[in-house]
């Protein structure tokens, strides 16, 4: 059971004197068991968004919350992946897992730990390379491991940063499917907070879609994604309904960036 | 024609076995002949295996390694013929192969406690300078405050060098040998620390904030992500302190010892025993290669995380 409540959240950078509004009066609630994207250009703030709910930034205004407790700082209800960084080089796929979840989950014996690190690696099928360091791994087998070692964690909420921004699209499709699997076949749906710049990621895998613009980083529109779960992917890429969606949130995004271009070139027109 | 790989290794081994008949077959210059020459024919023989054993276990290295021994080779070819032959340079201080490996043969056992003492020495020093300087550089490196405070005093201390302490060193410490380890410590601790210290800067500071997601508390952040994510560092550092632990000690040796490799020298060179001076040399040379190679080891094994094949 968790929520996650931004509430009036405001963050401005202070560079040499300018002063860079990152995301001005944000406001969103997300149900428990609920996916939620967070779909902008880069610039608008969402991942700074998505670190002050991990509690690895202080917002100048406004408080998010989990579960209705104000977040303070870092801590392990909160599960997350980066976009490829979430995993120590020094350690190996294995000992990445286990160390993750040695302190999370209260007390356990090492028997048990080490167990619950091979349930989730063989989940993810990448049983066969536990012993790997993730330097040996490919960039989508990486994020496998980082995805298995969150969903290990168990936490009460999932954070994911881009995290197959750095993936070739075949491999992106295939993270998604995996990550969907996973997340549906729990017991429970954990509360996801998602950040990507990718239209069909959002629409595939969320249950709404936060449109964020930059400039001040403001969410400009919430969408809900209709469609029933399981999803697939052939069906949806044909229907109407999903290509309307679609290009609705296409043309907000890309109103705003030609209005942000417009703006830059309008500057530099004056100067 | 271009010069292949086996080639080159061919012509080193034809060198160094060239060498070896020649010391046999033609008299040494009268000014350097010595009772026998069969450690220096017994040194050679032992670079020949070394030679072969390290083409045949590191395939991959041949290339440099049949140019490192051609080197070797040609040196002592000349070595061998200049002055062991020839003798063309002063015969009294410019002493032919074959005189300083008798050396060998004769001071086995002074030299092979020479190597113990000095390597116990450096290596109790070196130990402590490690267990000091890289928690204290972790936790400096971790928290700006300290860094701000402890960065202008090391800077002005850490340039100096670690012998200048010796006289006080002797004065107050019981033994040569606890006043040595206390010298290679200062001497290796200043390089190690800011090795740790500048480990600890040039983590990704997104692998920082992976860490802090895990909410670790800070001794299990420094041992478990600060050492591993410095450590690249930190060896850097290390390499440098070893380096200076080996001029500390052998300074220190030739100023104040009773024993070891830089008394060795500094004892025969007092007498004008220019052999046993080479000798010395050399053996310092095969230590530090040995010492050096280890750390290499011991190194990539460490690391073996980062470039992992």
């Amino acid at each position: 059971m968790a929520t996650i409540d931004l509430q009036n959240i405001s963050m401005i950078y202070g560079v040499n004197g300018t002063r860079h509004v990152a995301l001005e009066s944000v406001d969103l609630k997300i149900r428990d068991g609920e996916f939620v994207s967070l779909l902008g250009p880069s610039g608008c703030g969402k991942s700074t968004l998505i670190d002050i709910v991990a509690g690895l930034k202080t917002p100048g205004h406004g408080t998010a919350f989990i579960d209705d407790e104000p977040v303070t700082g870092p801590g392990t209800d909160r599960g997350i992946v980066f976009q490829d960084y979430s995993l120590f080089p020094w350690m190996t796929a294995f000992e990445n897992i286990c160390f993750a979840i040695e302190h999370t989950n209260g007390k356990q014996t090492r028997r048990e730990i080490e167990e619950r690190t091979e349930t989730y690696l063989d989940l993810i099928g990448l049983g066969a390379y536990k012993n790997a360091y993730p330097n040996t791994l490919s960039g989508g087998m990486r994020q496998r491991v980082s995805i298995a070692r969150m969903f290990a964690m168990n936490p009460k909420v999932f954070l994911m940063d881009e995290p197959f921004g750095a993936l070739d699209s075949l491999n992106r499709i295939y993270m998604q499917d995996t990550l969907l699997h996973l997340w549906s076949g729990g017991e429970q749906h954990k509360t996801v907070l998602f950040v990507t710049h990718d239209v069909d990621e959002a629409l595939q895998l969320s249950d709404r879609v936060a449109v964020m613009t930059p400039s001040p980083g403001r969410i400009k529109e919430v969408i809900e994604v209709p469609f029933s779960r399981p999803r697939c992917r052939k069906t949806l890429a044909g229907s109407a309904e999903y290509n309307t969606l679609k290009s609705h949130l296409l043309s907000v995004l890309y109103c705003e960036m030609l209005d942000e271009i417009e703006r830059q070139t309008r500057f530099k027109g004056l100067a | 024609m271009r010069l292949t790989v086996k080639h080159e290794a061919g012509i080193a081994g034809i060198i160094l076995l060239a060498t070896i008949a020649l010391t046999i077959a033609v008299p040494d210059a009268p000014s350097q002949v010595v009772s026998s020459n069969s450690a220096f024919i017994a040194a050679i023989a032992l670079l020949i295996v070394l030679f072969g054993a390290k083409i045949y276990l590191h395939p991959k290295s041949a290339q440099s390694t049949a140019d490192v021994f051609l080197i070797i080779a040609v040196v002592l070819l000349l070595w061998e013929v200049l002055l062991g032959k020839l003798a063309l340079l002063d015969p009294f201080i410019f002493p032919g192969p074959t005189r300083v490996f008798r050396v060998f043969e004769i001071d086995w056992q002074q030299m092979l406690a020479g190597v113990i003492s000095s390597l116990e020495i450096l290596s109790v020093g070196y130990a402590i300078a490690l267990v000091a300087a890289i928690p204290v550089g972790l936790y400096i490196g971790w928290r700006k405050r300290l860094f701000d405070a402890a960065y202008p005093i090391a800077k002005a201390v850490s340039p100096i060098p670690p012998t200048v302490y010796l006289p006080y060193a002797i004065v107050l410490l019981p033994t040569f040998a606890a006043s040595s380890v206390f010298l290679i410590f200062i001497g290796a601790f200043w390089p190690i620390l800011v090795g740790s210290v500048y480990g600890v800067f040039s983590i990704d500071p997104r692998l920082i904030n992976s860490a802090r997601t895990l909410d670790l508390p800070e001794s299990r952040m420094i041992r478990r992500i600060l050492l591993p994510a410095a450590m690249p560092t930190i060896f850097s550092g290390a390499m440098i302190a070893l380096i200076m632990s080996f001029i500390t000690l052998t300074v220190a040796e030739m100023i104040a010892a009773t024993s070891g490799l830089g008394w060795y020298i500094q004892y025969h060179h007092q007498f004008a025993n220019y052999d046993n001076v080479i000798a010395g040399m050399i053996l310092i040379t095969v230590v530090v290669v040995a010492v050096m190679y280890l750390f290499d080891r011991i190194q990539a094994h460490s690391l073996r995380w980062q470039n992992a094949e």
